[in-house]
């Protein structure tokens, strides 16, 4: 689904992702961990489009398409989600308007029929409750006075939503209490866990990894990863640290 | 008009202006307007007036309460003192409501000039819708009078494709009474919205804002003084302005507040968008305030989009204009919502969406 490989990439004339190589097969889960600075957000917002990520060679290929020919509202309607570890407060648009917008954008440029109002409310509701989040949210400006958990909640509500085939999720664990964690952790299982589906879980610390179990894990440092193994991997990580495992 | 004498634009309170295309406008010859009135009256129940090229037209007007007289109002404004003539009036008597009360004007070259007079008695209500189409120099004066417990809504909208609309109000607020006034400009005119609001007596509401959308190299500037001479008064002004391209979007407001006007609660919040970093957003807030107790809450800032929030819807699926005129319509939103009729609202809501798409 998707193959990345000997990407290299920079910001602000900085190289971070110095030939990163990486496959992610359908109904795979696969985690990238690291220590700060590694260039974990970066693979994300390079996956993402996001402007000033420039890629300066090597090729991701999604789906058999140029994944890095796109722009990023392509890459949505590609079936590519982007899970943002610092989810953006948009004041003056509501949640709502929002996703059905995002939605439906979606819905056309793949020429399928645009959700009415009340279909979408009815999906949105249905999303919103999965989550737990009070439907009372959705009609709230987007992120705006959300906290931290509620924000990542909010996030895992738009990826049900919006129904991707790829999730890259940016430390979706950070700033969620036990409880959240564990809502998140099945969202992402319900949403995403199909033979036709695939994550890529971005995170600091392995106890995300107890709620979706990935299937590889892989270490990423100084813009390259340096190993790849199962489970147990993520395990060995926390016990030892990223200086003893990725020297 | 043999003689056209425009303020100086060195004077403090016109620097800003663009007398230019005023001038340029008023010289210009006329053409057929090409719009159809019918298309800029809101569907809702209520008189109806349309003046073309500053002409009341009986066949196309349903003026109800409403009446047509020639008025020479008293005003110091040196664009206002033209508007003399034939003009619109609305007397409504003690707890009297007339609303919906649609206005259009639509020019087709040259200048016209219509002054308009609205006089509430206490506790009536009305409410006032006007719409500027077309060309030329559409100059207008108001003055409003709005007795104890009055209320008056007053939504403008310019929309005329070239020329300059000046809009002179002057209006006196009585206690209790209520002025709300709210423009859009979203065509492709020049505008000078200016207005000399005076609370006189306690406990009154005024409120002018808006939303002034440019682009090209158009310019469009809101000059607009609050005075506060009672105690318990509140006044909002809540101006957003968003320039595309080589435009400018001015907003000067003023509040005074006179030395026995205490427990004066005044907001001002002026906010400016950039499109382009061609594009000019001036702002010039002013207080000047004489009495001790007093809230007066004020804000000016200019900016751009937001990138990241743009990233951000676009990672949702929304193309990249899109997604700038869901912002750009995000960031307006708060001045369009201060308009209390929903029709009128959502009409102006879809004036606004349209510029946006042309814009983006």
């Amino acid at each position: 689904m998707l193959k990345i490989e000997n990407l290299h990439a920079e910001v602000d004339g900085k190289e971070i992702l110095k030939g990163l190589t990486l496959s992610v097969n359908a109904g795979e889960v696969h985690a990238i961990m690291g220590p700060n600075g590694a260039g974990k957000s970066t693979l994300g917002y390079v996956l993402g489009g996001r402007p000033g990520y420039e890629v300066t060679g090597g090729s991701v290929s999604f789906d058999g398409q140029d994944l890095l020919e796109l722009e990023p509202h392509e890459r949505a309607a590609a079936g590519l989600f982007l899970g943002f570890q610092y989810p953006v407060e948009i004041p003056g648009i509501s949640n709502v308007q929002f996703l059905r917008e995002a939605l439906n954008s979606q819905r056309r440029a793949r020429d399928e029929a645009p959700l009415s109002g009340a279909e979408f409310l009815k999906l949105a509701r249905a999303q919103a409750a999965a989550l737990e989040m009070d439907a009372e949210m959705l009609k709230r400006p987007v992120n705006v006075g959300f906290s931290g958990g509620e924000k990542k909640r909010n996030e895992m509500v738009q990826m049900g939503i919006l129904g991707p085939k790829l999730a890259v999720l940016d430390e979706t664990d950070s700033g969620l209490d036990i409880d959240a964690l564990r809502i998140v952790g099945e969202g992402i299982n319900r949403i995403m866990r199909a033979p036709d589906k695939a994550v890529l879980l971005i995170t600091h610390y392995q106890r995300l990894l107890d709620y979706v179990k990935p299937d590889f894990v892989h270490v990423l440092a100084d813009g390259r990863i340096v190993r790849s193994g199962g489970p147990e991997l993520a395990l060995e990580l926390e016990r030892e640290g990223y200086g003893a495992v990725a020297a | 008009m043999t003689m056209l004498v425009l303020p100086s634009p060195r004077e403090e309170a016109w620097r800003w202006a663009d007398l230019d295309t005023l001038r340029t406008a008023a010289a210009s010859a006329s053409q057929v307007p090409g719009v159809d009135p019918k298309s800029l009256f809101l569907d809702i129940e209520g008189p109806r007036l349309l003046f073309v090229d500053g002409v009341f037209e009986p066949a196309h007007s349903m003026p109800g309460p409403v009446t047509l007289a020639e008025m020479a109002l008293d005003t110091e404004h040196p664009l206002g003192k033209s508007a003399l003539g034939e003009g619109w009036s609305l007397h409504v008597p003690a707890q009297g409501a007339v609303t919906h009360v649609q206005v259009v004007h639509i020019g087709s070259g040259g200048e016209n000039h219509v002054p308009a007079r609205v006089v509430l008695a206490e506790d009536a209500v009305a409410s006032v819708v006007e719409t500027y189409a077309g060309s030329g120099w559409a100059n207008r004066l108001l003055h409003a009078e709005l007795a104890h417990g009055s209320r008056l809504m007053r939504s403008v909208r310019l929309l005329q494709s070239e020329g300059f609309v000046s809009l002179r109000d002057e209006a006196l607020v009585g206690a209790g009474a209520s002025l709300v006034s709210v423009f859009l400009g979203a065509g492709g005119a020049g505008s000078r919205i200016d207005g000399a609001v005076t609370l006189v007596g306690k406990g009154a509401f005024a409120e002018m804002g808006g939303t002034l959308l440019t682009r090209g190299t158009q310019k469009q500037e809101a000059a607009v003084v609050l005075r506060h001479l009672e105690t318990d008064g509140t006044s909002r002004q809540v101006w957003r302005a968003v320039a595309a391209d080589r435009s400018a979007a001015s907003l000067a407001a003023r509040v005074d507040v006179a030395r026995g006007a205490q427990k004066t609660d005044g907001e001002q919040s002026l906010r400016g968008l950039l499109l382009q970093r061609t594009a000019t957003v001036n702002l010039k807030p002013e207080l000047e305030i004489f009495a001790d107790d007093v809230k007066c809450a004020h804000g000016a800032t200019v900016g751009e989009l937001d990138k990241r929030a743009l990233f951000y819807l676009q990672s949702r699926g929304v193309d990249e204009p899109r997604a700038k005129a869901l912002l750009t319509r995000a960031f307006v939103a708060d001045a369009l919502e201060r308009i209390g009729e929903d029709e009128v609202r959502d009409a102006f809501i879809a004036d606004a969406d349209k510029w946006l798409e042309e814009a983006l």
